[in-house]
């Protein structure tokens, strides 16, 4: 009896072991599918740098392959539509991917396990961290000599702009001439008095809170509270005599402009008592849809906005202020989203040249051309493109780019800028805390940061 | 004896923990080895340099403010999740044990929430808070409300819920496991003495339970001291990054602030006040009992 | 198992069913207001999310469009896969442990390896995380394999699950039954195998459970190992899905519902031996 058991048990554990090894080979059978698995192994030797390519390119035949780490949500979709394409046509290996995590977060760890993306897109203030070691000099590109909006280091181009983005206030005009019953030029409403004039208009017609607030960090301290940075001759300076406390941002003429401006907004703001928790899709709506018809934003939520049932007249017009700069005759904006194409020994030289030829094809080729302006709906970054732009949003910013009333990004904000100021302006915008207060918040964090140098 | 010889304990050992300590010693020990070694270096996160800073980043750390604010925080919200949850869970397992009807049903549906991992079940209550229970209060109020999540004490009470609401449905198993160890003869003996059901169950069921408790507290402190998931979806460090627990600021700082030193250097300090939380407590709750 | 206590007045029964009626319902709330929404344009989720059924009427089109977009099948198959073999690799590589550890507590080897473990459970993840992917990724080049997903899965979870068969063997398996097998002739490998495996059915159950959820559900080790689309995971997917689309509500609730689907799906299939299990195996930790 003794023995049946043991021979019972020493069978169950064979089989147990037999199942675990078919397992283990099975999957290692599945690991090792799909093409770009020689990118892994010429990892493997720590600098095997001569070796990758030539397993890279072995591995995937004719075309190479290559990757693009997409950061801009709005047109994931499209992207991987546009790839499968590109790979069908051009035989050449195209895959997209996204991240919702930040930038930096999700290209540290794809570099600290040695699978850089071929081509990141990632923002302005990631190009000047990471060009000098992760990607390629660009210079010799065609395109470099038609577009301003490229970002050169020390004289090297290194980052592809993908596009150009500008912010400012998105007016619904449909739904300001319902109320109104005039045509809306917004030209005519560049000072603050005639803006705030327009608003006690909308409120005697009826439409009781005309305006919309993104409550988002990101949409509050680096787009709209940048532009007190942004809205003068050297913002360079600027920022440096508030990082040595020279200057009193509370004494600003400019900060004060923009935020007599921001009061006016928050007072006719629909979700006035629930500011905090307005969600971005739900302002939108209301925005697309007439029930108000401002608010603060730029180009890029027209992706939002053409989800709904939005209005025909709709477009981006200057923060009406005031403030007798001529500021406010100009949206802020520039080159956003720029590629990189990886420099390390993990990107091959073939795969390097398929994304240089995929940057080329995006600006020279009509397809390409189409799939930035028509597909994607974003305003061309390259002046030999001269399709027109399709939505709204865009077709003002294009305007204003094309009339030269464009003020520069401010591209070298630290980056917990956002986070740190952006919490400091939620709480302004909930009533937590008065001008004063927030001005001594923004002097006390510039005071305590490290600039970098550029 | 054989048994007492360095090569018997050797083969023993690697025969039947080998497997174990391999991967354990692979995927945990290696890099914690190597993270330890990231905190002396100034590392961004990105470039290829490593450049050694000896202690810096442990002042940098000492001295970063909104950790320790952060650090207070998650203290706070433990205290207040931890009671809540074992409260919770020890009153669920009361009831689904007393012998009501479709009380496995319960058991079952208090479970649910576990089979849901942090991120989902975070962006699911977002959209309770933001939009369902806003909905509600607008309907009744007639104009409209502001999101519990909008408020400071608004949303670490949301945190909290939504913490007991997650794990009271798995302490509540232990909770009835630790119910059904208590043999029925003890409480009736207990009432036969002239205690209620009360007493009995304070007096001599719950004593009796001391392991459901401590492994409960314990499991439930470590899992409140490093919540990520959770924080991350539902409120995201909002508003004013006043929901912002020592886990979110620690990824913030290596890689939103670019810091990867000093974030990491603050992980092992909450690596440290966890480690020692959660075993003052297993010891002070393991002593007087049987020792394990 | 049928426990009955017989205290308790029909009045304070008839409360307790009412105090558990209203906590069943708080806790399947979130799941009714996910299914009622998932029904309905984006643009009636906005405007009215208590509503049953939208102005634009009831919809079905969310589930097969997010289906594609997340690629379901290949991601659940992944899933499958991974969930399975990590399960039943942490139970066989711990419990062996386990029963060492147990059975020499004298041995050096054996104290440092159950302390080094305990103090694991309480690491933050995010310590581990790039250094994680430099070693792997950076050094051996093995990422974007299913197989170094699961073990090291089996490496993080065989703390925890060494843990609570420590306890189970501690405190259920008696010396005398093994010390028995061994007059009878057996090494302590068949011993083990025969003798005290089959007893620790009910902790073998707990651990595959607990595990199990884990598994499915984890998030940052997979999208940190598998940064290929065709090895992605459910998670992986989902939160790729959420980043992408988050402006699509009623695509999102699908997601989500569809992510949450198998593993709701199967509970409800094992929700006896889970229960069972999760309460066997815990009463000593």
């Amino acid at each position: 009896m003794k023995n049946k058991t043991i021979m019972t048990v020493l069978k169950k554990v064979g089989a147990v072991a037999l199942t675990g090894a078919m397992t283990m080979s099975l999957l290692a059978g599945c690991g090792t599918t799909g093409p770009a698995d020689g990118a892994a192994a010429g990892a493997a030797g720590t600098e095997g740098g001569e070796s990758a390519p030539a397993t890279e390119a072995a591995a995937s035949g004719d075309g190479a392959s290559f990757t693009i780490f997409n950061s801009k949500m709005e047109i994931q979709d499209q992207l991987v539509e546009m790839a499968s394409k590109y790979s069908e046509e051009k035989g050449v290996n195209v895959e997209v991917y996204y991240s919702s995590d930040t930038v930096a977060a999700h290209l540290s760890t794809r570099y600290a396990s040695g699978e850089p993306y071929t081509l990141a897109m990632v923002d302005a203030k990631d190009v000047y961290s990471l060009a000098a070691e992760h990607a390629l000099d660009l210079s010799g590109e065609d395109w470099v000599k038609d577009t301003t909006n490229a970002i050169a280091i020390d004289g090297k181009t290194y980052g592809f702009p993908v596009c150009v983005e500008a912010r400012g206030i998105i007016y619904n005009a449909d739904a300001i001439k319902k109320v109104t019953g005039k045509d809306f030029n917004p030209d005519d409403y560049a000072t603050l008095d005639s803006f705030t004039a327009l608003i006690e208009e909308l409120k005697a017609g009826g439409m009781a809170t005309p305006v919309g607030i993104m409550k988002e960090d990101w949409s509050l301290a680096a787009h709209y509270l940048a532009e007190v940075y942004e809205q003068r001759e050297d913002p360079d300076a600027f920022v440096k005599e508030l990082n040595a406390g020279s200057t009193d941002i509370g004494a600003d003429e400019k900060f004060n402009s923009m935020m007599d401006t921001f009061d006016v907004l928050k007072a006719n703001n629909y979700a006035a008592g629930s500011a905090i928790s307005a969600e971005r899709e739900v302002t939108e709506q209301k925005l697309a849809e007439g029930e108000i018809a401002f608010m603060f934003g730029g180009n890029w939520d027209w992706s939002v906005i053409n989800a709904y049932d939005y209005s025909e007249n709709m477009g981006i017009m200057p923060v009406p202020q005031n403030m007798d700069d001529g500021t406010n005759t100009k949206l802020v904006g520039g080159g956003s989203k720029f590629f990189i194409i990886d420099s390390s020994e993990n990107t091959s030289a073939a795969q390097a040249q398929a994304a240089k030829d995929f940057l080329n094809w995006l600006v020279y080729d009509e397809a390409g051309q189409d799939f930035i302006v028509n597909t994607c709906a974003l305003v061309p970054a390259f002046s030999n493109i001269t399709l027109p732009v399709a939505d709204p949003l865009g077709a003002s910013v294009k305007k204003y780019a094309d009339a030269g009333s464009l003020i520069a990004n401010y591209n070298y904000l630290p980056d917990d800028h956002y986070s740190v100021l952006g919490a400091a302006f939620q709480k302004y915008l909930a009533d937590q805390t008065d001008r004063p207060g927030f001005a001594t918040e923004i002097n006390t964090y510039w005071k305590g940061v490290t600039l970098a140098a550029h | 004896m054989e048994r007492n010889k360095m090569s018997y304990k050797v083969s023993q050992f690697l025969m039947f923990a080998g497997p174990a300590s391999i991967l354990f010693l692979g995927t945990v020990i290696i890099p914690f080895i190597y993270g330890l070694y990231l905190t002396f270096t100034s590392w961004d996160g990105v470039s290829k340099a490593k450049p050694f800073v000896g202690l810096t980043n442990y002042m940098a750390a000492f001295a970063d403010a909104p950790y320790w604010q952060a650090l207070g925080r998650t203290v706070v919200y433990s205290i207040f999740s931890v009671l809540f949850i074992n409260i919770v869970a020890f009153l669920l397992a009361y009831m689904v044990t007393s012998g009501v009807k479709g009380q496995n049903f319960f058991r079952a549906g208090f479970f649910i929430p576990n089979l849901i991992g942090g991120i989902v079940l975070g962006y699911v209550w977002k959209f309770v808070f933001n939009r369902a229970f806003v909905a509600i209060a607008e309907s009744i109020s007639g104009g409209t409300a502001p999101s519990l999540l909008s408020t400071t004490n608004g949303a670490m009470f949301c945190l909290i819920l939504v913490s007991v609401w997650q794990y009271a449905g798995y302490m509540m198993l232990i909770y009835v496991a630790g119910f059904m160890s208590v043999p029925e003869s003890l409480k009736e003996a207990a009432m036969i003495d002239g205690c209620n059901t009360f007493q009995a169950t304070m007096n001599v069921t719950i004593p009796l339970m001391r392991a459901s408790f401590v492994q409960c507290i314990f499991l439930s402190i470590t899992r409140c001291f490093m919540v990520y998931d959770l924080n991350l979806s539902l409120t995201k460090g909002e508003p004013f990054n006043s929901s912002v627990m020592a886990a979110m600021h620690v990824y913030n700082q290596a890689f939103t602030y670019k810091n990867y030193g000093t974030g990491q250097a603050e992980a092992l300090i909450l690596f440290v006040v966890c480690a020692i939380i959660g075993v003052t407590q297993v010891y002070i709750g393991k002593k007087g009992e049987v020792a394990a | 198992m049928e426990e009955k206590r017989t205290a308790g007045s029909g009045l304070s029964r008839a409360l307790m069913m009412i105090v558990l009626i209203i906590f069943f319902l708080a806790f399947v709330l979130p799941f009714v207001l996910v299914i009622i929404n998932v029904f309905k344009t984006k643009g009636d989720i906005n405007s009215a999310p208590l509503a049953l059924i939208g102005s634009h009427g009831f919809i079905l089109s969310n589930f097969p469009e997010a289906m594609k977009k997340m690629d379901f099948w290949r991601v659940f198959g992944n899933s499958t896969i991974i969930t399975t073999c990590s399960t039943i690799l942490t139970i066989l590589v711990s419990c062996m442990a386990a029963f060492v550890i147990v059975r020499n507590n004298k041995w050096k080897a054996c104290a440092l390896l159950f302390s080094a473990m305990i103090a694991s459970m309480v690491i933050p993840f995010q310590v581990l995380m790039v250094p994680l992917v430099s070693v792997y990724g950076g050094l051996f080049g093995v990422l974007n394999h299913r197989l170094t997903l699961i073990l090291l899965h089996t490496g993080f979870s065989v703390s925890m699950a060494t843990f609570m068969f420590h306890g189970a063997i501690h405190t259920n398996i008696p010396l005398e039954l093994e010390e028995a097998a061994y007059i009878d002739g057996c090494t302590r490998w068949q011993t083990f195998w025969k003798i005290v495996f089959p007893l620790l059915k009910p902790t073998v159950a707990t651990v595959a459970i607990i595990d199990a959820m884990a598994f499915w559900n984890d998030y940052l080790l997979p999208s940190l190992v598998l940064q290929k689309k065709e090895l992605y995971t459910i998670p992986i997917a989902t939160q790729a899905f959420y980043g992408t689309y988050s402006t699509d509500i009623g695509l999102v609730m699908a997601a989500l519902l569809l992510a949450m689907l198998p593993i709701l799906i199967l509970y409800l299939f094992l929700q006896k031996y889970i229960v069972k299990g999760v309460t066997s195996g815990a009463v000593k930790g």
